[in-house]
């Protein structure tokens, strides 16, 4: 039988990409949690994931969290990340051993604050939020973490 | 990790909680960006001025994907846009725009131009098509003409322009 081709991901993208801008996301994290709190940054994370990754979130409510696996590879392959995928029955675990993002931030930037990751772990809370599976984000080290998908109990 | 490719959608998002507090809380995180921008175009600027500009601008084609023409003369650096990846990005979103996106560019550029004594005049055109024209002039007053000419004209931190 012949293989469906994929379709393409909501916000699929090709052509060169731009790793400065991680640097502004440091910036920008900084400024809002010294002028406004943390929460209001986790809030606003959280609108990324809940208003900006609708689709992600349809795919997971209704039981595919293999888009969000098609998203975590298309993204850390474009930026040429160190990172495995491993999917089994009970789980899906991303290993990033080296995140673009962070080693970048750490070149061009005076420091990475120390809230950089939580758009990882907020914006994964978010597009797991109502849904029949969370996403547990455990940051294993500077620019390492693991990403993890499973059933909610 | 936010792709930097969804870098735009992220900093709408920003853009929209900053601007139900106030202008002044936009036109203090413009600052803070521009202030970042520095340490990408500042050098390029006072070591080889309108030159340093293109150089700039010749890497953010290139990196941004964009649809863009880019010209310099003795007098003045002139970029049109002609297919904005990051308005585009906006536009193409499932959560809504800001309706005031396009501002964020003279936001942060015009700060630098008048640190460095250029004068900038940004045409954003419309706000919701991804297309602009910028000039920057070395001469004040050949930047006060080319601003009759414009169609929407961008303010920045410091100078009003366009409501």
């Amino acid at each position: 039988m012949q293989k469906r081709p994929e379709t393409p991901l909501r916000y699929q993208e090709e052509g060169n990409v731009h790793l400065d801008f991680h640097g502004a996301v440091n910036t920008t994290i900084d400024f809002i949690v010294e002028r406004y709190g943390v929460e209001v940054l986790h809030e606003i994370f959280a609108k990324v994931g809940r208003d900006v990754y609708v689709d992600l979130r349809r795919h997971m409510l209704e039981g595919h969290p293999e888009e969000l696996v098609r998203h975590w590879r298309h993204f850390f392959t474009r930026e040429n990340a160190d990172y495995d995928i491993a999917v089994s029955e009970d789980e899906i675990v991303l290993t990033v051993r080296r995140c673009t993002a962070y080693h970048h931030v750490a070149k061009i930037s005076p420091s990475v604050s120390a809230h950089f990751c939580d758009q990882t772990t907020k914006v994964n809370e978010a597009i797991a939020e109502g849904t029949p599976y969370r996403i547990d984000t455990e940051i294993t080290g500077p620019g390492a973490c693991r990403q993890i998908i499973r059933r909610r109990a | 990790m936010i792709p930097s490719d969804h870098f735009t959608r992220f900093y709408n998002e920003v853009f929209k909680f900053l601007e139900s507090k106030g202008q002044e809380d936009l036109d203090l995180y413009w600052l803070e960006i521009s202030k970042n921008q520095e340490k990408h175009i500042l050098d390029l600027i006072r070591t080889k001025g309108l030159q340093g500009m293109y150089e700039y601008w010749s890497v953010i084609e290139e990196e941004e994907n964009c649809e863009l023409d880019l010209m310099v003369d003795d007098e003045h650096l002139e970029l049109h846009m002609h297919g904005c990846p990051s308005l585009a990005k906006v536009m193409d979103n499932d959560a809504a725009p800001m309706t005031r996106y396009c501002d964020h560019c003279a936001g942060w550029i015009g700060p630098i131009m008048d640190k460095t004594g250029y004068h900038l005049v940004y045409d954003v055109i419309s706000r919701t098509e991804p297309r602009c024209v910028m000039r920057i002039f070395k001469d004040a007053d050949k930047a006060k003409e080319a601003e009759k000419s414009v169609q929407l004209l961008m303010g920045w931190p410091g100078k009003k322009a366009a409501t």
